[in-house]
C-alpha cells in the first residue's frame, strides 16, 4: 500500500464512518479544549444567560447555570464521548449497537438533520443580527431583525461555514485554535467591565427580570432546566468531535473546560449583563458596558463565534450523514454533501427568519429528546455492554449482524426513547412552561434520562436473551464481546 | 460488494477492526478512563451541584 493510499484512508475515516485509529487522531487535550470552547461560545451562550435572568436573580442564576450545565454535559458526554473516544467510531454508527442500523438512521434524522438545520439557521441569524448591531454602532443604520442586512449576513455565515467544513477537520482545528482563546479573553474582559460598574454584592442582590411564577422553587427549577437543556444539546455533536481526540481520556476531560466551563462563563456574563442593564440582547449591552470601541470588537468576535459553532456542528452532521444511506452517500464527494446540507438552512434564513425568536422553546424541546437518548446510551454502553463493543457487528451487513435487532430497529430502545420523551412533556411543557409539582423538585430532563435508561436496561435484560438481540453479555460474563465471528441473529 | 473501491474499503475496515481487537485483547487500553477518572468526575459533580444549590438557592 502506498503512502498516498494510506493518507486517503485516514481522510476517509476522518470524514466517514470507519473507526479512526489512535495514531490518526489529530486532537490532543488542548486542541479538543479549543474545539470544545469554540463550539460552546456563541451568541446562544449569552442568550441562555439572559433567559436565566428572566426567571431568577443573578445569585440563583449562577447556581442554576452551573448545576444545569454540569449535569447536562456530564450525561451527554458519558453516553457519547466515552464510547466514541475509545473506539474512534462515528457516533451514529456506534448508535447501531443500541438502536439497530435503521433505528440509528431514525435517531440521526430526528436529532441531527432536523435540529442541525434549525441550529445552522438560528446561528446564522445570530451572526446576521450581530453584524446588523455592529452596523448601527458605526453608522446611522437602524437595526432591523428581519432586514436585508441580517438575512444577507446570515446567508454569508452559512456559506463561510460550508467553505471551512468542506476543507475538512484540519481547517476546523486552525479556526478553533485562533478564535477560541480570543473569545475566552473577551468574555473575561466583559466580566471585568460588568464588575467594574457594579459590585458583586450589588449584582447578587438584583431580582429576576420577569419571574413567571410566584413559587421561587419553580422559577429556580425552570432556570436549571433551561441550562440542563443547553448541556444536553451537545449530545448530537460531541461524539463525532470526541473521536478525533487521541484517546478516551482526551475525548472526555476537555468537555469540562469547553462545553461546561466556557459555556457556563458565557452564560454567566449574559446573566449578569442582562440583570445589570435590564436587556438580554448582547448587541445592546455589549456597547453599554464597554463603550463604542470595545462594543465593535466584542460584537465582531461574537458574530464569528457563531460561525465556529456552526462549523463544528456541520462537520459532525456531515460525518453522520455518510452512514445514513451507506455506499450511496459515501460515494458522493465530501464537498458536495456539505453544500447540499446547507441548502435548507439558507432557505430557512431567507424565508423563515422568525425561527430566531423561538430559540428557547426550540432549545428546551431538544432536551426532551436528548435527555432520553443520553439515558439509553449510558444504560446500554456502561451497564449492559460493560464498555465493550464488537466493531464487526457495527459494520457488517444489516441482516448478518447481532446489532440488527428487528428489521434494523431495536424496539426496546425506541420504546424507552418514547417513554423518556413523554415523561419530559408530562412533567414540563416547553411550549407553555406548564409544570407538575414533581418538576419543581426533580426537573424534567433527569426523570426523562433516568426513565429511558431504566426501561432500556430492564426490557433488554428480559427480552434480548430470549429474542437473540444485540449480543449483550450475560450476567456472569465479564466482557461484552461474546465472539468475533459474525453470525446471523436476524429475527425478520 | 463489487467495485474496486468497496473491496478496498472492506480491506481497510478489516485492518482497523483488527487493530481495535488487538487493543481489546491486551491487558491495558492506552488512555482509557479509569476508576480514578470516574470517581473524580462524580465527586466534582456532587461538589458543584450541592455547593451551588446551598450557595445560590
Amino acid at each position: 500500500m502506498t503512502k498516498h493510499e494510506q493518507i486517503n484512508h485516514s481522510l476517509e475515516a476522518e470524514r466517514g464512518d470507519t473507526p479512526l485509529l489512535p495514531s490518526e487522531r489529530m486532537w490532543g487535550f488542548w486542541e479538543f479544549s479549543y474545539a470544545n470552547s469554540a463550539l460552546a461560545i456563541a451568541t446562544w451562550a449569552f442568550l441562555i444567560g439572559g433567559a436565566t435572568a428572566l426567571f431568577v436573580g443573578p445569585r440563583e442564576g449562577i447556581a442554576a447555570i452551573i448545576i444545569g450545565n454540569i449535569l447536562g454535559v456530564l450525561l451527554a458526554t458519558f453516553s457519547t464521548c466515552a464510547p466514541c473516544g475509545k473506539y474512534g467510531t462515528e457516533q451514529f454508527t456506534f448508535l447501531r449497537s443500541m438502536f439497530g442500523a435503521n433505528g440509528s438512521r431514525l435517531v440521526y434524522v430526528l436529532a441531527v438533520v432536523l435540529l442541525t438545520m434549525g441550529w445552522l439557521a438560528v446561528l446564522g441569524l445570530m451572526f446576521g443580527r450581530s453584524i446588523d448591531g455592529l452596523g448601527s454602532l458605526v453608522s446611522d443604520h437602524q437595526t432591523d431583525p428581519g432586514g436585508a442586512l441580517v438575512l444577507a449576513a446570515g446567508t454569508f455565515a452559512i456559506l463561510l461555514t460550508a467553505f471551512v467544513v468542506a476543507k475538512g477537520p484540519t481547517s476546523i482545528k486552525v479556526f478553533n485554535t485562533i478564535v477560541a482563546p480570543a473569545l475566552v479573553v473577551i468574555m473575561g474582559v466583559m466580566l471585568y467591565l460588568i464588575l467594574g460598574q457594579h459590585s458583586f454584592a450589588e449584582l447578587m442582590a438584583l431580582p429576576a427580570l420577569d419571574a413567571p411564577f410566584d413559587s421561587k422553587r419553580v422559577n429556580f427549577m425552570i432556570a436549571v432546566e433551561v441550562n440542563m437543556a443547553a448541556g444536553f444539546s451537545w449530545w448530537p455533536y460531541i461524539g463525532n468531535l470526541a473521536r478525533l481526540s487521541k484517546n478516551q481520556r482526551t475525548a472526555f476531560w476537555p468537555n469540562i473546560i469547553g462545553i461546561f466551563g466556557a459555556a457556563a462563563l458565557g452564560e454567566v456574563v449574559g446573566l449578569l449583563a442582562a440583570a445589570a442593564l435590564g436587556n438580554s440582547d448582547p448587541t445592546v449591552w455589549m456597547t453599554h458596558i464597554g463603550g463604542l470601541v470595545f462594543g465593535v470588537i466584542a460584537l465582531g468576535f461574537v458574530a464569528f463565534a457563531n460561525v465556529t459553532s456552526m462549523i463544528n456542528i456541520l462537520y459532525t452532521a456531515i460525518v453522520g450523514l455518510r452512514q445514513l444511506a451507506g455506499a450511496g452517500l459515501r460515494a458522493l464527494k465530501w464537498e458536495l454533501l456539505v453544500v447540499a446540507f446547507c441548502i435548507v438552512p439558507v432557505l430557512i434564513v431567507l424565508l423563515g427568519p422568525g425561527i430566531y425568536d423561538g430559540f428557547f422553546i426550540f432549545l428546551v424541546w431538544t432536551s426532551a429528546l436528548n435527555s432520553a437518548l443520553a439515558g439509553i446510551g449510558i444504560a446500554d454502553y456502561f451497564f449492559l455492554r460493560r464498555q465493550h463493543l464488537n466493531l464487526r457487528y457495527l459494520y457488517v451487513n444489516d441482516r448478518q449482524s447481532a446489532y440488527h435487532f428487528w428489521k434494523g430497529f431495536n424496539p426496546v430502545a425506541l420504546v424507552a426513547l418514547v417513554a423518556g420523551f413523554a415523561i419530559y412533556v408530562v412533567l414540563f411543557n416547553p411550549q407553555t412552561l406548564a409544570n407538575t409539582e414533581l418538576f419543581a423538585f426533580i426537573s424534567a430532563s433527569i426523570p426523562s434520562c433516568a426513565l429511558a435508561g431504566l426501561l432500556h436496561y430492564g426490557l433488554t435484560r428480559v427480552l434480548a436473551p430470549r429474542l437473540g438481540w444485540g449480543a449483550y453479555p450475560k450476567d456472569d460474563e465479564g466482557r461484552g464481546v461474546i465472539d468475533s465471528i459474525v453470525r446471523g441473529f436476524s429475527n425478520d | 460488494m463489487d467495485s474496486q473501491a468497496e473491496i478496498a474499503r472492506a480491506q481497510e475496515l478489516e485492518r482497523r477492526i483488527r487493530a481495535y481487537e488487538e487493543l481489546e485483547n491486551g491487558d491495558e487500553w492506552p488512555g482509557a478512563l479509569r476508576a480514578t477518572d470516574y470517581i473524580a468526575i462524580i465527586l466534582m459533580t456532587l461538589v458543584l451541584v450541592i455547593g451551588c444549590y446551598l450557595w445560590g438557592y
